[in-house]
């Protein structure tokens, strides 16, 4: 009899719990009853939680709302076409003969969201200010109310992207003030811009933009309320995608139509971008150590690796062919010199990397492995943990070269360990990325990643802008880096970046792999105006800075 | 009162050499945080000039100072509850990045903890009450759910119940498409609770079971003692036996279980808050550890055992007076 009532206070107690969770739950599902035309457009940029304030464009941890939303630059460059920069807060601009000298014309009657209106001064300001000034800057000055001449020590052609496009204009007035330190590490919570959008409110979880009345493009931007959501996972972002939660992200989905067949968003598009490669630690005369020293293994694994199989395995199909030439194949056609490859073998062909193996004198041992000099052909691939596409694609490697007598073997290393190894050039190879160029010319890539002013000898890491990790040094690329960079016509560049391709698609220091899928999955529902892959009018996805701005001043909510 | 005397003095040992070890650890680790965020910054293209040079003021100057020196600065700026500015949430300070995210874990870790243990207690009570009859089969079943990991637990409740149906949000600590932060209303609370639901069963889901067999167990031995069998000749009643001896001493081990565990609540389910993206203390620890963030990992390090400490302390005490054999010496 006792016993029982224990048993019935457990359960009472059991029964009350679970109400008092439910009667919680009812409470919290209060539906918004907006209609499309002003409810809040929802953006997962990369964002993870907790958010915390940060709208200064100097600063690292600055959220993606500031860049394009909030602040622009002079021009829009288009890193998924060919077309002329677009006018933002510039009208024109010219170079003089020598590329040392460029005048910049600015749009007449933009307003700061403040109300002060847009000049000259505040061109200058952003262009000169001691955080954010180019080395080679000598002065910048008014010729007039709307025209600025600046004046650089060496040709700036191949810089213009850089001052131009990725170049934030800040306003003079609230910034002039500031110390370095102040202006690198001050939240400015509060942002004055002249984008199309004004900071609303911050929280732990998102933050939220609205609409700047007073935006200089006349009747935009028509979606009155953007919110940046933080979301810690991928697998939570795909969810909430998938659920129509989300409205627009940049993300890697390995299978994209799933999205739009679980009722998510429709719009979905693919604009590859950064090349994946092989790096190769590839200059004995700087101190790298390995049988990749040797051009002929290189070129022995270009031909050995079989990328259709590596990019439908390990890359689901979705990354795009590369060039051995570095330029992205259909934006940069323009530049491919006709004497190279103009795409990199997309099966592999291990007795033809065989045959250049032994006609550099290597012969196969007992083990089926070519050696040299005693020394055999064995390499440790690196890639880092957890960066499955990327492991997968080195096993898929060590399996296809062993084909054509080379040892690979696939090792993963953490983030920490593969940053130390790549910036000191203690490796042989990894797998590892380049980064695109945002206009469609190559020659960024040639310079920071080929040429021999941009590493260091094995042993110390490389300076701040310098990305040549595989320690390549070549007086031919060079000299043509040179000559390219103080050219501003088709026929001089064309003639050095020949050379350039020439000298590195046979020499390889960094093995062509493919082209990364770049992913963007867009709510076409209930707003209009995005990019497609028949209008790529801008970089489409969300936390693509300048293009993030300009394809959110011309949404359209669908009626 | 010797005895708690003796106690305290032994935790503020405990603490010194806590907080020494803290301020140590950090300092052994390798890698440049300055490499490791321009390197992270790259690979989404284009990195603003300035950014660059404002990334190496920030994290590339390393002081002149000794250890030493740097010690008695450490000291200094922890009396005056300063932690140090983290990298990856720049400029927030550490402590105000801690404040934000302690209640979150407090509220829900600490709420499913207690749920848990008093589920578990009870029900191995109950099971040990009536040990031999058909209630022993719910054992088996508390002990496989207890050895599910929890980011597993985790992932199944978010697919069954927040993605195939949609009845619990899949995100967050409160609805972020309707609230734009925290405010004070019955709809936020409501909110809170609703997306605590799953979190919080994720929790008690994956630990009821090992309070339940630590406590069904030592009911069946100390049901067999001698003085529940002179209770039981003397004619108390069967509830006075069951709460006042059998009960009372067969939870003394699982009460000092509980001070531990209820101490690792403001670690936060690392992974759990990681896969609802809860706004607590171990989802920071990921974001600290990701990002070489040294000020916020060691803050929160700090704040971490200072919480174990105080929590077995505050154990101790309470062991001492559930169970006056503890107070005397031998």
């Amino acid at each position: 009899m006792i016993r029982r009532r224990v048993r019935k206070g457990m359960l009472l107690a059991a029964v009350l719990t679970t109400v008092t969770f439910l009667a919680a739950g009812c409470s919290g599902t209060a539906e918004s009853a907006d209609g499309p035309a002003d409810r809040t457009l929802n953006v997962w940029a990369g964002s993870q939680t907790p958010i915390a304030a940060n709208f200064n464009p100097y600063a690292p941890t600055v959220l993606h709302g500031a860049l394009g939303p909030v602040y622009e630059t002079l021009f829009l460059y288009n890193k998924v076409g060919t077309g002329d920069p677009v006018p933002m807060l510039g009208d024109s601009f010219s170079w003089n003969e020598d590329g040392t000298v460029l005048t910049i014309k600015i749009r007449e009657g933009v307003q700061w969201s403040d109300g002060e209106d847009f000049t000259v001064d505040d061109v200058i300001y952003s262009l000169t200010s001691e955080v954010a000034k180019s080395p080679q800057l000598v002065s910048a000055e008014a010729t007039d109310d709307t025209t600025v001449e600046v004046t650089y020590d060496s040709p700036q052609f191949t810089n213009e992207v850089g001052i131009l496009g990725s170049t934030w204009m800040l306003p003079e007035h609230i910034w002039a003030g500031k110390s370095v330190e102040e202006a690198t590490t001050w939240a400015n919570e509060a942002p004055v811009g002249t984008g199309p959008y004004t900071v609303d409110s911050v929280s732990e979880a998102s933050y939220t933009l609205v609409a700047n009345e007073s935006y200089w493009q006349e009747g935009k931007p028509e979606v009155k309320k953007v919110r940046y959501l933080g979301i810690d996972a991928n697998a939570s972002a795909e969810d909430l995608l998938k659920s129509g939660d989300l409205d627009w992200t940049g993300m890697f989905v390995p299978d994209p139509e799933g999205i739009a067949a679980a009722g998510g968003p429709a719009g979905y598009v693919n604009t590859p971008q950064d090349p994946t490669v092989l790096y190769t630690c590839a200059n004995a005369e700087l101190g790298c150590k390995g049988p990749q020293t040797d051009v002929a293994v290189r070129q022995a694994l270009n031909l050995a690796i079989d990328r259709g199989t590596i990019n439908e395995k390990a890359f689901v199909g979705l990354a795009a062919p590369i060039s051995p030439t570095f330029a992205l194949l259909g934006r940069d056609d323009k530049w491919i010199s006709a004497d190279v490859e103009k795409e990199s073998p997309q099966t592999g062909d291990p007795e033809a990397a065989a045959a250049i193996l032994e006609e550099a004198g290597y012969t196969k041992d007992a083990d089926g492995v070519y050696a040299k000099d005693g020394v055999k052909v064995e390499l440790t691939l690196t890639s880092v943990e957890g960066w499955t596409d990327y492991n997968d694609a080195a096993k898929l490697i060590e399996e296809q070269v062993a084909a054509a007598g080379i040892k690979v073997t696939a090792s993963t290393a953490t983030w920490q360990e593969f940053s130390d190894s790549r910036q000191s050039g203690d490796f042989q190879l990894i797998m590892g990325g380049v980064v695109g160029t945002s206009v469609a010319d190559p020659f960024q890539i040639y310079r920071d990643w080929f040429s021999g002013d941009y590493t260091q000898p094995v042993g110390k890491a490389l300076e701040p802008g310098e990305w040549n990790f595989t320690r390549y040094s070549n007086p031919k690329v060079d000299a043509a880096v040179a000559d390219a960079a103080a050219a501003n016509d088709d026929e001089t560049k064309l003639a050095a970046y020949a050379v350039i391709q020439d000298e590195i698609t046979r020499d390889l220091p960094y093995i062509p792999m493919e082209i990364n899928a770049t992913q963007t999955f867009y709510n076409d529902a209930d707003y209009t105006g995005w990019p497609t892959e028949e209008d790529l009018y801008a970089f489409p996805p969300s936390w693509g800075s300048v293009s993030a701005g300009y394809i959110l001043a011309n949404l359209k909510p669908v009626e | 009162m010797r005895y708690y005397l003796r106690r305290a003095a032994f935790y503020a040992i405990t603490v010194w050499a806590a907080i020494s070890l803290n301020f140590l650890i950090p300092r052994l680790m390798p890698g440049d945080p300055a490499d490791i965020m321009l390197a992270k910054m790259a690979r989404s293209g284009e990195v603003a000039p300035g950014v660059e040079r404002t990334i190496r003021l920030l994290l590339g100057s390393d002081t002149d100072q000794t250890i030493w020196q740097q010690y008695v600065a450490y000291w200094g700026n922890l009396v005056r509850g300063d932690l140090g500015v983290s990298v990856t949430k720049f400029p927030t300070p550490v402590v105000e990045l801690i404040s934000a995210a302690l209640p979150w874990s407090i509220g829900l870790l600490g709420l499913a903890t207690i749920i848990s243990f008093v589920v578990g207690i009870a029900a191995g009570a109950w099971i040990g009450w009536k040990r031999g009859t058909w209630v022993d089969h719910i054992i088996p079943g508390s002990t496989l759910l207890q050895s599910l990991p929890y980011f597993w637990v985790a992932l199944l409740l978010v697919y069954g119940f927040a993605v195939v149906n949609p009845w619990f949000p899949r995100i967050g600590g409160f609805d972020v498409f309707t609230f734009d932060g925290p405010e004070a209303t019955w709809a936020f609370v409501g909110s809170v609770a609703y997306h605590g639901i799953l979190p919080a069963l994720t929790v008690v889901l994956s630990s009821f079971g090992g309070w339940l067999l630590g406590m069904r167990n030592m009911m069946v031995s100390t049901l067999s003692e001698d003085y529940i069998t002179t209770a039981e000749a003397k004619g108390l009643r069967r509830s006075r036996i069951l709460l006042g001896y059998a009960v009372r001493n067969a939870a003394l081990p699982s009460i000092a279980g509980f001070g531990i565990s209820l101490a690792f609540v403001v670690t936060g389910a690392i992974v759990m808050e990681q896969v609802f993206t809860y706004p607590g203390l171990g989802k920071l620890m990921i974001t600290a550890v990701q990002g070489n963030d040294f000020a916020l990992m060691q803050g929160l390090f700090l704040v971490i055992t200072l919480t174990v400490l105080a929590a077995t302390f505050l154990m101790d005490i309470v062991y001492g007076f559930v169970d006056p054999r503890t107070r005397h010496n031998g």
